[in-house]
């Protein structure tokens, strides 16, 4: 029943871009009725699986957050299920709480320079190690080793390395004559730390997304380009930017997605601390609903929903983009 | 355009909601049966002892007292920081274990989400136990559990370090002394103290001796004397007699800055006794006193064992011999060795004394400490505790005064 | 014959300061392994000295004999869950990208935009999810419940991944095809499939490399179990009140080892395999 409703506006377009139009009237029209419709079914039979997996594992655990955020759980109604329906309150709550603001704050600071050092620093490898030299392959794949530590370790090593007392990255500075910086205990500082690891962590992801956009430009491209005496600066900004901007469009998207989820590693090096200066959106809905002896549910399902609308908003701004550059 | 995206965000709304009704009702009626009476012969225990593994002495205890009891022990270990979330999300699938071996400040929270059973319900007895040591598992008038065993915290010293500054360890009494010996330290070029200030339920444990010292209570924590126990760590602080990484170290970490052998002071579990002897120098272990000399209150760490809340209620009686087996007699002294805990009953600490002196000090600090839960305190403690370890660390990493750090916190109580 | 050694020579001398800066960066890259290797070996009482040892002067081998006594049996376990997250996710993912990049189904953006709201369920939230869908269905401590569970790692990202490389192959092309009479199955396996090469590789790598190091999933649906991975061994020397840092940091070079060569060789075959297909083109 969608099928039919849906023709009329649909077909307008195809008649605009497929080729059919130019073909003779009578067999064309009908095949071209047929068309989106068969398509669409082979589209949603290629879909289905996904749909189907979608449905069965995220739908549960999303409904859960939700509806942890709109009732009043306490440890007693959570186990015995008669949690009061409460509404918005625990957003507001969370919105009145002294911690948003900062929070806040540090979660956008925390995302923006993560995303743009990772994919800048993601983005030069990735066209370094496009040129072939000795080693370049393997290399490459060193660079993905950090991603086998499972967080918990590839974080704490962090924080030994910025320990104050006895962390490596202190020695070194003393050696150079500076002296020790409170890298993790210091209000001005425990941002930066926490930043400065999850680059390091979200570099390799960049690089092997990127590297793999790179390869699928053709290089009969450059060598036309350098036929035309483009030298390697104009033919990156002329031809590498451009060409690669759905993929770098997916990576910053799904970037910004990761990074706004990002807990473990901040968890695992200050606790959101000292006094909140390294909260962010997330380890604050970790510290409310699970960092206490006393979980708060409800507030912390809240604050987790939060990043889920702002992931949503910037999906839905990605859209936009794309529908738009694909119109054109 | 408009409209049709319009249209869209309708028909996934209704997609949305049409997809987790129909979880919901899956969930429901799956968490609905009890997937337990099938196998009415095992009896599962969770316990928070990941490090044991199948070999483990520990293992085969569960085993032995599950062969007594005549039935299988299907024995599942967590990590602690996990164990209370599984034991309330089990709760809720109405799918608990049968035996929980938990955490001492979490026995009120579960109580009060009722998912424990009190001993009135299982007639587990506990009268043998230390009052002070069970109060951690009462609320209301009820006793939820018992305790496998006990641990708390002391000073433990570097006796080469003091020698070199010349620090008699007999002279440290009180706060005066101490940071006197401390000052003594640091002249001689060697490190003071190091303790645990993280900003997590360890840091208000580690911290909890000092306000009790000082004769601050929980329930007030903007008092003078509230405020002198944290102006004491922010002091030693800025002087440099302790680190400045205690605001991030876990007792883990400050313990193995102790170990390096270059503190002359640590504050530290029981549990690190095993570890001490390894260190490779002498040590000693002496109570923290108290702002005005004697002994301060400091507070109990170890596990309860709990009987958690079954639809089959003829299962207790079961879990009831599990539990006794466990936690008295010979069994109770062979696991507190294991773990390096004091035995919370008079008669097994006497045992461990006669086997070991150097648990002597350990056991008096035991009968001395104080459970955070207690007090009737019940889940306002998480609550304080929380902000306990706020303040702590607003201070130290100098966002705040210890005044104004300990005032916010009363108020973020209130 | 001179010409030849000296181009030689040149092409030689004129990469080389290019693999030099290679393995600077990777070793810049590489140092926190590195610091981790390092802590690996090092005895309790020198965890903390300061300022640290930037070699482990006096080495232990205990935390590695600890592993090694307990461990080894659940790299198997690990290696099994990472190769069954790949095969299934990229089974889910890449017809759902062709469809989403090719064929325009009505929905199509909503659906990627679900996509991308699954991705921000906070993992704790879909472990307990998980969590009590499993204890309904008795499949907690289960191999196939842990691949599933961790393919919802990989999933989202996979199907967005091959949407945005597939929208890259030419429009001319599957019409081609369409015009010779291939159904979309068709399409899809002998042309679609074979051109996404790269977009195949990088979602195996990473399927594998998150199931490989997932430890919440792990911890939540399987420990205790018969089965498993190799990560979940960190948690016998995290203790109630202590942790034996050497063992934990031995257990994560001991797990990322094999894994690590498995990397370095997959990459020289992909790398040869990726050139030699830009040559047939």
């Amino acid at each position: 029943m969608k099928h039919t409703t849906q023709l009329p506006d649909r077909r307008p377009l195809r008649d605009r871009t497929g080729a059919a139009t130019a073909a003779a009237p009578s067999p064309a029209r009908t095949t071209a009725r047929r068309r989106p419709s068969s398509q669409q079914w082979a589209a949603w039979g290629f879909l289905a699986p996904v749909t189907l997996y979608l449905a069965l594992f995220y739908a549960y655990p999303l409904y859960r957050n939700i509806d942890l955020s709109l009732r009043n759980y306490t440890v007693r109604s959570f186990v015995q299920g008669d949690a009061p329906f409460t509404g918005l309150r625990n957003y507001l709550t969370v919105f009145d709480d002294p911690t948003f603001a900062p929070a806040l704050l540090h979660t956008v600071v925390f995302t923006v320079v993560s995303l743009v050092f990772q994919y800048a620093i993601g983005l030069a490898l990735a066209v370094f190690f496009t040129q072939h030299f000795r080693l370049s392959a393997t290399l490459r794949a060193l660079f993905l080793v950090p991603w086998l530590l499972p967080l918990i370790v590839s974080a704490s090593t962090w924080s030994w390395m910025l320990n104050s007392d006895s962390g490596i990255v202190n020695a070194a500075l003393h050696a150079v004559g500076i002296g020790p910086v409170n890298w993790l205990t210091s209000p001005d500082w425990s941002l930066t730390s926490v930043i400065l690891a999850n680059i390091w962590i979200g570099v390799p992801f960049n690089l092997v997304v990127l590297h793999s956009g790179l390869q699928s430009i053709p290089a009969g491209l450059y060598e036309a380009a350098a036929l035309d005496g483009a030298n390697a600066w104009q033919r990156f900004w002329r031809i590498t930017f451009p060409l690669l901007r759905p993929v770098s469009a997916i990576t910053l998207l799904l970037g910004l997605v990761y990074t706004l989820k990002v807990f473990d590693i901040i968890w695992i090096m200050t606790k959101g601390g000292p006094a909140d200066s390294s909260t962010t959106f997330a380890t604050w809905s970790y510290q409310l609903g699970f960092g206490n002896l006393l979980p708060a549910f409800g507030p912390g399902a809240a604050v987790g929903n939060l990043l889920v609308v702002a992931a949503l908003v910037f999906g839905l701004v990605y859209m936009r983009v794309q529908r738009k550059q694909g119109l054109s | 355009m408009n409209r049709s995206a319009g249209r869209r965000l309708t028909v996934a709304a209704l997609t949305v909601i049409a997809v987790t009704a129909g979880a919901t009702a899956c969930s429901s009626g799956e968490g609905g049966g009890s997937s337990k009476a099938a196998d009415s012969g095992t009896y599962t225990i969770w316990d928070p002892y990941p490090q044991f593994d199948k070999g483990s002495a520990w293992a085969k205890l569960l085993d032995d007292c599950g062969t007594k009891a005549g039935v299988k022990v299907k024995r599942t270990a967590f990590d602690t920081s996990d164990l209370t979330n599984k034991a309330l999300l089990a709760a809720q699938q109405d799918n608990s274990a049968d035996v929980l071996i938990v955490d001492n400040p979490v026995v009120s929270t579960l109580a009060e989400a009722g998912v424990l059973t009190t001993t009135e319900d299982n007639k587990l007895d506990t009268s043998a136990v230390d009052p002070n040591l069970l109060a951690a598992g009462q609320a209301g008038g009820k006793t939820y559990g018992t305790p496998i065993g006990a641990n708390t915290l002391a000073l433990y010293y570097n006796k080469a370090v003091l020698k070199k500054a010349g620090v008699d360890i007999a002279s440290v009494k009180d706060w005066k002394t101490l940071t006197a010996a401390l000052e003594k330290v640091d002249k001689a070029g060697e490190k003071g103290i190091t303790f645990s200030a993280i900003g997590t339920e360890e840091g208000s444990f580690q911290f909890l001796p000092w306000l009790w010292g000082s004769g601050a209570q929980l329930t007030e924590l903007d008092s003078t004397e509230a405020v002198s126990a944290l102006s004491l760590w922010n002091d030693w602080l800025k002087k440099g007699y302790a680190p400045n990484s205690v605001i991030n170290n876990t007792q883990t970490t400050s313990w193995q800055e102790f170990a390096s052998g270059d503190y002359a002071f640590a504050e530290n579990g029981t549990w690190q006794l095993a570890n001490a002897e390894k260190a490779g120098f002498d040590y000693g272990v002496i109570p923290i006193p108290g702002a005005e000399g004697g002994n301060a209150a400091a507070p109990t760490g170890g596990e309860f064992v709990t009987i958690p809340v079954q639809g089959a209620t003829d299962r207790y009686t079961t879990s009831q011999k599990l539990v006794s087996c466990l936690a008295s007699g010979q069994n109770l002294l062979d696991t507190d060795t294991t773990l390096s805990y004091v035995a919370p009953t008079g008669e097994v600490q006497d045992k461990q004394v006669a086997a070991d002196a150097k648990l002597k000090p350990w056991v008096d600090a035991v009968k001395a400490a104080k459970g955070r839960t207690s007090d009737d305190l019940g889940t306002k403690y998480p609550k304080i505790s929380e902000q306990l370890w706020k303040a702590v660390q607003s201070a130290l990493s100098g966002s705040k005064s210890p005044k104004d750090a300990l005032t916010a916190a009363q108020s973020a109580v209130k | 014959m001179t010409g030849v050694v000296v181009t030689r020579h040149n092409r030689h001398s004129r990469t080389w300061w290019k693999t030099a800066i290679g393995l600077v960066l990777t070793a810049i890259m590489l140092f926190p392994v590195y610091w981790m290797l390092n802590v690996s070996f090092t005895r309790d009482q020198d965890m903390r000295k300061s300022p640290p040892g930037l070699f482990p002067t006096d080495a232990t081998l205990e935390g590695y004999r600890a592993v090694v006594d307990q461990q080894l049996p659940y790299l198997g376990t690990s290696l099994v869950i990472g190769l069954g997250t790949v095969v299934l996710t990229v089974a889910l993912a890449a017809p759902a990208g062709y469809a989403l990049a090719k064929l325009r189904p009505r929905g199509g953006g909503l659906l990627s935009f679900v996509l991308l709201a699954a991705q921000m369920i906070p993992g704790i939230i879909m472990a307990m999810g998980f969590y009590a869908i499993y204890l309904s269905l008795g499949l907690l401590q289960s191999v196939p419940g842990l691949i599933v569970a961790d393919s919802t790692l990989a999933v989202p990202f996979a199907v967005l991944i091959f949407t945005a490389f597939m929208s890259g192959i030419p429009g001319e092309l599957l019409q081609a095809a369409k015009t010779d009479g291939a159904g979309a199955v068709r399409t899809f396996w002998s042309i679609v499939m074979p051109m996404s090469r790269n977009a195949v590789v990088t979602v195996s790598l990473f399927a594998f490399l998150w199931s490989w190091s997932d430890f919440i999933f792990a911890s939540t649906l399987a420990s205790g179990g018969a089965h498993q991975p190799i990560t979940l061994g960190i948690y016998q020397y995290i203790g109630n009140n202590n942790q034996e840092w050497n063992a934990i940091m031995a257990t994560a070079v001991v797990a990322s080892l094999p894994a690590a060569v498995i990397l370095v060789l997959a990459q020289r075959y992909v790398a040869a395999g990726v050139t030699a297909g830009a040559v047939k083109d």
